[in-house]
């Protein structure tokens, strides 16, 4: 049975509905369904939770914003913010600009293509823990596999170890974040490439472009809808990292390595915090929301992206 | 004839009285105890070692004589605590027992969580007569189970620190004679700190040189001891170091008392350790210890005796059957009382559970004679909460030593006092005395800024 005569019959009832202005609406519906309890409903309590007394998980008075102003007096959390802010510095752009080199080299018909794209996949589907555990057995101070046979051994960190050394630990949890994610950047990004249509790159051809003029002619801008989108969220994902750092270092030395993801564990988790935690949670929201916009903005009008 | 003097009645009387409780002892039983239960299901939430996972074979045991069915589940140290408090304080009592680590217990307290059990002991029909609470490591059950006239729980795991050294090392004879010509003491196995920083210093080497007459392939350290920021760092500072120097978090009213010269002592003991430890000691946790450790790179260290266990066992590492043991090295100038780290914990009753007098038999039954016997037996040893457990075999012969030295520790080990603000005094202290350790601060200015920080925590912590 051909489409139209699908369409033809329909009952009127439907024809209507589907022509209506809440079709779009109701198609949408489940998943926004899904979204407001899994997602609208949490933070709003999380909103709720930052303006009350929290203690030992039992809500109390409202407080207006005494939450909010213990958080921002506490040295920990603004560490937290500044931590989170040097690993994005060190782990996105070397992902972002890693991963578009790889994608572009896996567009090149490479030998053994078929080989290395699946186990790109692997770093990226590793459970985080496993991920913070792989590199335990390699870089822990004395007994890890590289910290022992190459660090120590050439005397490259005297009297320290990686992870005990604040001058290097939130950069080594970078790596590690380099490691996991850049083959997912590079997957990405081949994928977009891959889709991009053959013709002007066909016309570039014909005009006698080399490559460089490709890639910042053609390349690079079809691409730029999908590099803003990935390097979003990958910016928004680097900035909540905790579990490398929950394995690796427990946010130390001292407070070195102490992401807001994992103080607000700590807040939440150890010490019952409920009500600041939860004002981070908003703030981080409300910081990431301006942020993206101001990005958004970026893209749309700077970049033409969308 | 004449009638019996007052001595003989008081005699009579308590024959009497041992009689009919010993007969009460030999009529009470489990079984009969669980009748108004049985069939009952109760969930206890316990932490996972090697310890716990021999009780939940014995658990079955407990189902087959009461008919109560327990879910014993077991995770691991963190999930155990997120977990049960979570579950404490929301009150919907998904479990009925939690095991809380003693730190856990301030906390908990404040929050009304935990149901204490004076009301089922003293209830004849479920509290056993012979279970001789007498019997449980004195030191830790009280100071864990009893707070302002009130017990809240049996002792049910005792986390206890022990000293851990190389004895192949330290038997050496080459070894021996070059350290009493340098310190012109024997070497042996540490009693005191001083002797701690000796042995320390002596043995920190550089790849090259000679250990126990073979070239060092890679660096060797003296002293090897938890470093990370969170674990149990501050923890076996404050109970292992500090109190062995006169030194404490609080003092007596329950203030913060960690600016003292006792405090700076400790910490400047604290801070020459790490100079003979491993580079990576700031990142190494309660369990990296013992893998260290087991990797044969330390002559010394201060560790959790259960971990170490995992070690000094045929297969677990090349130098398993080489190690000696002993007490906390403690600090021959301070004249009070000895200290040794641990964690006495316990499971105890949710007050939100609707199954109370059944977990409370359970919870009887797992501190019971028996089963501790049982648990020791089937685990081939263990970490005892009974002081009559350690007169078993398995803790005899080639493990003597072992046992010696956790028993040492038991004997001294105290709960936390209970503090509600523990987590956070732990978290506000970690980076500090890692610092210390790490000669980034020094011992003055670490106890100067641990205190500020712990006043801006409360400045009456105990509750």
């Amino acid at each position: 049975m051909s489409v139209d005569a699908t369409l033809t019959a329909a009952p009127p009832w439907r024809r209507r509905f589907s022509d209506s202005a809440a079709y779009p609406y109701a198609l949408i519906a489940p998943a926004l369904a899904v979204l407001v309890v899994v997602s609208l409903v949490p933070f709003l309590y999380a909103v709720y939770l930052s303006l009350h007394n929290v203690e030992y998980g039992q809500v109390g008075d409202w407080n207006l914003l005494d939450n909010y102003a213990k958080l921002l007096g506490n040295d920990r959390f603004w560490n937290s913010l500044r931590v989170a802010g040097l690993f994005m510095l060190v782990a996105v752009p070397l992902e972002f600009g890693l991963g578009l080199a790889g994608a572009l080299l896996l567009n090149q018909q490479i030998w053994g293509r078929s080989l290395w794209l699946p186990l790109l996949f692997i770093p990226s589907m590793m459970a985080p823990i496993v991920v913070g555990l792989l590199w335990k057995i390699m870089l822990a101070g004395s007994w890890g596999l590289l910290s022992y046979n190459v660090i120590e051994r050439f005397g490259w960190l005297p009297g320290t170890s990686v992870f005990a050394s604040s001058d290097h630990a939130l950069i080594v949890l970078g790596l590690v974040d380099v490691w996991q994610w850049t083959p997912f950047m590079m997957l990405a990004f081949f994928a977009g490439r891959q889709a991009l249509p053959a013709s002007p790159y066909r016309a570039a051809a014909v005009d006698g472009a080399d490559a460089f003029q490709t890639f910042f002619r053609l390349t690079l801008p079809l691409l730029t809808p999908l590099l803003v989108v990935i390097g979003m969220l990958r910016f928004i994902d680097a900035f909540k990292v905790f579990d490398s750092i929950f394995i690796l270092t427990a946010g130390g030395p001292g407070v070195a390595t102490e992401s807001p993801s994992m103080l607000a564990y700590k807040m939440t988790f150890e010490q019952w915090r409920i009500g600041e935690s939860a004002a981070l949670a908003v703030l981080v929201w409300l910081a990431f929301f301006v942020l993206c916009n101001v990005f958004f903005q970026i893209a749309k009008k700077r970049l033409k992206a969308f | 004839m004449t009638s019996p003097k007052p001595r003989t009645w008081a005699l009579s009387i308590v024959a009497a009285a041992c009689l009919a409780t010993s007969a009460q002892a030999q009529t009470w039983s489990y079984k009969d105890a669980a009748k108004p239960f049985a069939g009952t299901s109760i969930r206890v939430l316990d932490e996972v070692t090697p310890l716990q996972e021999t009780m939940k074979t014995l658990v079955p045991q407990f189902t087959a004589e009461t008919g109560i069915k327990v879910e014993y589940e077991l995770l691991n140290h963190f999930e155990v605590i997120n977990k049960g408090q979570a579950d404490m304080l929301s009150r919907r009592g998904y479990y009925d027992a939690v095991m809380l680590h003693g730190i856990q217990m301030g906390q908990m307290l404040a929050a009304g969580t935990i149901e204490p059990i004076d009301g089922f002991m003293a209830d004849k029909a479920l509290f056993n007569p012979g279970l001789d609470l007498k019997d449980l490591t004195p030191r830790a059950y009280e100071s864990l189970a009893k707070f302002k006239g009130q017990t809240y729980s049996f002792l049910n795991w005792n986390y206890n620190f022990v000293y851990w050294a190389r004895a192949d090392l330290l038997n050496d004879a080459g070894e021996k004679a070059a350290f009493k010509a340098k310190y012109g003491y024997d070497l042996a196995p540490a009693k005191t700190t001083r002797q701690f920083l000796d042995i320390g210093e002596f043995f920190t080497r550089k790849a090259g040189q000679m250990l126990a007459g073979q070239p060092l392939k890679t660096d060797f350290y003296g002293v090897l001891h938890e470093g990370i920021t969170g674990g149990a760092t501050v923890s076996s500072v404050w109970e292992n170091i500090m109190k062995n120097y006169g030194a404490d978090l609080f003092d007596a009213s329950g203030a913060p008392s960690f600016n003292t010269p006792e405090t700076v002592q400790a910490l400047a003991f604290w801070a020459r350790m790490w100079k003979y430890s491993p580079p990576g000691q700031g990142e190494y946790s309660l369990v990296d210890v013992p893998t260290v450790m087991g990797s044969g790179i330390a002559a010394q260290s201060i560790a959790f005796s259960d971990f170490v266990l995992g070690i000094d066992k045929p297969g677990a590492s090349a130098y398993a059957g080489k190690f000696t043991y002993g007490a906390i090295p403690v600090n021959a100038d301070f004249k009070g009382p000895r200290s040794a780290g641990g964690e006495p914990s316990a499971l105890v009753i949710n007050k939100a559970s609707k199954n109370k007098p059944a977990t409370f038999l359970f919870l009887e039954w797992m501190i019971d004679k028996d089963t501790q016997r049982k648990l020791i037996e089937a685990g081939k040893g263990g970490v005892p909460i009974r002081t009559s457990s350690f007169s078993m075999p398995q803790f005899g012969g080639s493990q003597a030593a072992f046992y010696g030295a956790m028993k040492s520790s038991i004997d001294v080990v105290q709960a936390k006092p209970k503090v509600p603000k523990i987590f956070e005094i732990y978290d506000a202290l970690g980076p500090i005395v890692q610092q210390v350790g790490q000669g980034k601060l020094t011992p003055e200015e670490g106890a100067k800024q641990g205190q500020a920080k712990m006043l801006a925590i409360c400045s009456k912590c105990t509750l």
